[in-house]
C-alpha cells in the first residue's frame, strides 16, 4: 500500500519536473544576432545612446542581450576612465575627454554582470545575458 | 561607496528567475504539499510513524571505526586552517587574490555545508580544532560538565556572531581580518576545550560542530554503536535522520530558527527589499547615521536579529495551532498548554524545517560554488602573490559550463521543491508520532503546511528577485 503511494508521489514529482524542464528550456536559444550597444557615461551614471537596445526597467541601466549574440559595445565618457564589465572581464579604457572605446565580443555566458568605473567601483549598470 | 559582498565575499552573476518560473514552482509547491498530506495522512501512529527504513552497509564499518580517516581528515583540516591564517595575514589584501577568502567562504562555508547534507558529517572529520585538541591531549571530558546549565546557548551566540561577521560586518572580504579571526577563534576554541573538555565544548559552544551535526542528521549516512561498542554504519533516506528523537529545548529551537533566518537574510541582502529597509529604517533611526562607518553593520545586525525574531514568532504561533489541532487537550491556541512539554513539542517539529533551509542554501549557493570555487585554482600557483610559480595553474580561466542560467533555474526549482516535499513528509510523520488519531494528525498538518509553504515561497521569491547593488 505504502509502496503504491510512494510511486504515485514519485510520478507526480516526475511530471512536475518534466513540465518545469519544458518551460525553462523551450525559451532557450534564439541568440546569435549582431547587437550594437552605445552607452554614454557622465559622472556616476550611464545612459544608452540608442535606447532601443536598452531597457531601463529598474535602475541602474540594464542592457539585455541573448546568449550567443555578437555584441558591439561602444562606451563614451566625459572624462578618461576605465569602465569594467565584470564576468566577461572586459576593460573599456576611455582614452580622453569625450573619448570613446569599442569592444566586440560574443555574449557566451548567461547571467547578470555588473559594469562599473574600475577606479572608484562606481556601479553604472548591469549587462544581462538571458539564455 | 560600498560594494555588496554576498556570502562574505565574491560577486554574484546569477540571473534572477523569470516570473513564469516562480509562479509555476510556487503552484507546484502548493499542489505537491497537499498530494503528500492526502496520500500519507495518518498512515502510522506512535513510535512506528518515525521508525524510518535503513539499510546496513557493513563494508563501511571498518572505515568508521578506523583511526586513519580521522587522522587524515584532521591533517587536511589543520593544513586548511594554517593556509587561511597564513595567506590571510601575509597574502594579497585584495580578496579575489587571496586563498583565505575562497577557503573560508566558498569551500568551507558554502560547499562543505552542501556536501555535509548530501553525504554525512564531514566537519567531524575535518574540524581542525578537534584534531589540534587531540594532538595537544586536551581532556576529553570534565566531570561535572562546567557548561551543563548553558545548553546550546553558547553555540547560538557564536553562530550569531559568525553570521554577523559574514553578513553584517562588511569586513568579511578583508583577508587580514579573516586571518586574525581564524587565529582568535583557534585560541578561543582550544582554551575552551582545555577548560571545559573537548566533548562539551564541541557539543555546546563550537557553532560549526553544532551546525554540521544538525546538517548531518539530514544526510544519508548514519553510525551507531552496538552493545559491544562496535560502530555500525547504516544508509537512510535523506532527511529521515531528523526524525530521531534527540535533545529538546528552546536553545535547540532558536539554533534551528537562526539557521533559517541567517540564510534568508543572506538572500534578502541582494534584493530591492533590503534597499527599502536600508532607506526607510536607516533614516528613521537616525542613530544608525550617527554611528558613521558602523551604521551599516549595526543596521544589518539589527536586521538579522529582527528577521530571526520574526521567524521564531511565526514558528511559535504556527506551532500553537499545530498543537491545538493535533492535541486538543492543550486548550485554546493562545492559552497556556496543559499537560504538554512546550520545548519538547517545539523542538520535535523545528527539525522538520531543516530540509527547507538546506535546499535553499544549496539553490542559493549553487552558482557561487560551481563558479567562484574555481577562482582558487590560479591562486595555487602563487598563494601569497609574491611572483611564485608553484603550480602551472596561473593561467586558469574560470569556466561557466555548469552555470548557464537555464541549468541554474532548473537545479534551483528541483532542489527547492524536493526539499519542501521532504519537509512536509517529515512533519507529517512527526505528527503521526505525537498525536493520537489520524484525524488529528491530518488536521494538525494544515497550519504546519502553511508555514512551510510560506517559507518555501519566500525562498523562491528571493531567487526570483532582481539583484541590486548598494549605492
Amino acid at each position: 500500500m505504502t509502496r503504491n503511494r510512494v510511486l504515485l508521489l514519485a510520478a507526480v514529482l516526475a511530471i512536475f519536473f518534466g513540465v518545469g524542464a519544458y518551460l525553462i528550456f523551450q525559451g532557450v536559444g534564439g541568440g546569435g544576432q549582431a547587437v550594437s550597444i552605445d552607452l554614454t557615461v557622465s559622472g556616476h551614471s550611464m545612459a544608452p545612446t540608442n535606447p532601443g537596445a536598452v531597457s531601463n526597467d529598474y535602475p541602474p541601466s540594464t542592457v539585455v542581450v541573448k546568449q550567443g549574440d555578437r555584441v558591439t559595445m561602444t562606451i563614451r565618457a566625459d572624462q578618461p576612465e576605465e569602465v569594467h564589465l565584470h564576468g566577461y572581464d572586459i576593460a573599456f579604457a576611455v582614452p580622453g575627454v569625450n573619448g570613446k572605446v569599442t569592444h566586440t565580443f560574443t555574449a557566451d555566458k548567461t547571467g547578470s554582470f555588473p559594469m562599473e568605473i574600475e577606479e572608484t567601483s562606481t556601479p553604472l549598470g548591469q549587462f544581462v545575458v538571458t539564455p | 561607496m560600498t560594494r555588496v559582498f554576498l556570502h562574505g565575499f565574491g560577486q554574484r552573476y546569477d540571473l534572477p528567475g523569470p516570473l513564469f518560473l516562480y509562479l509555476f514552482a510556487a503552484a507546484g509547491v502548493v499542489v505537491l504539499s497537499f498530494v503528500v498530506v492526502v496520500l500519507f495522512a495518518g498512515d502510522e501512529l506512535g513510535a512506528k510513524a518515525v521508525d524510518y527504513p535503513r539499510r546496513r552497509v557493513a563494508w563501511l564499518d571498518g572505515l568508521a571505526a578506523a583511526r586513519w580517516p580521522r587522522t587524515a581528515g584532521g591533517v587536511v583540516g589543520v593544513l586548511g586552517l594554517a593556509a587561511v591564517v597564513s595567506t590571510g595575514l601575509f597574502g594579497s589584501q585584495k580578496p579575489f587574490y587571496n586563498p583565505a577568502e575562497y577557503l573560508v567562504w566558498v569551500y568551507f562555508w558554502a560547499a562543505l555545508v552542501i556536501l555535509g547534507g548530501l553525504l554525512g558529517n564531514l566537519w567531524a572529520l575535518f574540524n581542525p580544532w578537534t584534531a589540534l585538541a587531540g594532538w595537544l591531549r586536551l581532556p576529553a571530558e570534565r566531570k561535572p560538565n562546567r557548561l551543563a546549565r548553558f545548553g546550546l546557548w553558547p553555540a547560538v551566540v557564536t553562530y550569531f556572531l559568525f553570521a554577523c561577521l559574514e553578513l553584517a560586518s562588511g569586513v568579511a572580504n578583508r583577508p587580514a581580518v579573516i586571518g586574525w579571526l581564524a587565529l582568535a577563534y583557534t585560541a578561543f576554541t582550544l582554551g575552551g576545550m582545555a577548560w571545559a573538555g573537548r566533548r562539551a565544548w564541541l557539543e555546546q559552544v563550537e557553532c560549526f560542530a553544532v551546525l554540521f551535526g544538525i546538517i548531518a542528521r539530514f544526510a544519508p549516512l548514519e553510525t551507531e554503536a552496538d552493545r559491544r561498542g562496535r560502530v555500525l554504519v547504516h544508509l537512510r533516506i535523506w532527511g529521515t535522520g531528523l526524525l530521531r528523537g534527540e535533545k529538546a529545548g528552546w536553545d535547540q529551537v532558536v539554533f534551528v530558527v537562526l539557521m533559517l533566518s541567517s540564510l534568508a537574510f543572506d538572500g534578502l541582502l541582494a534584493t530591492p527589499v533590503y534597499r527599502w529597509w536600508l532607506l526607510s529604517f536607516g533614516g528613521l533611526f537616525g542613530v544608525f547615521g550617527l554611528l558613521g562607518p558602523l551604521g551599516i553593520p549595526a543596521l544589518r545586525t539589527v536586521g538579522l536579529a529582527t528577521l530571526t525574531a520574526v521567524f521564531l514568532g511565526a514558528f511559535v504561533l504556527v506551532m500553537r495551532f499545530v498543537m491545538w489541532c493535533g492535541w486538543p487537550q492543550v486548550g485554546s491556541p493562545f492559552g497556556r498548554w496543559k499537560g504538554v512539554d512546550a520545548p519538547r513539542a517545539l523542538s520535535a517539529f523545528a527539525f522538520t524545517l531543516v530540509p527547507i533551509a538546506l535546499v535553499y542554501n544549496a539553490a542559493h549557493n549553487y552558482t557561487y560554488v560551481v563558479v567562484q570555487s574555481q577562482g582558487l585554482i590560479p591562486l595555487l600557483a602563487d598563494p601569497f602573490q609574491k611572483g611564485w610559480h608553484l603550480l602551472p595553474t596561473a593561467g586558469y580561466k574560470v569556466s561557466f559550463l555548469l552555470a548557464g542560467a537555464a541549468v541554474v533555474w532548473y537545479v534551483q526549482i528541483v532542489l527547492i521543491v524536493l526539499g519542501h516535499v521532504i519537509a512536509v513528509y517529515l512533519a507529517h510523520l512527526r505528527a503521526g508520532e505525537r498525536f493520537k488519531n489520524a484525524a488529528h494528525v491530518l488536521l494538525s498538518q494544515y497550519p504546519m503546511l502553511l508555514l512551510m509553504v510560506l517559507y518555501t515561497m519566500t525562498s523562491l521569491w528571493i531567487l526570483a528577485q532582481p539583484i541590486t547593488k548598494e549605492a
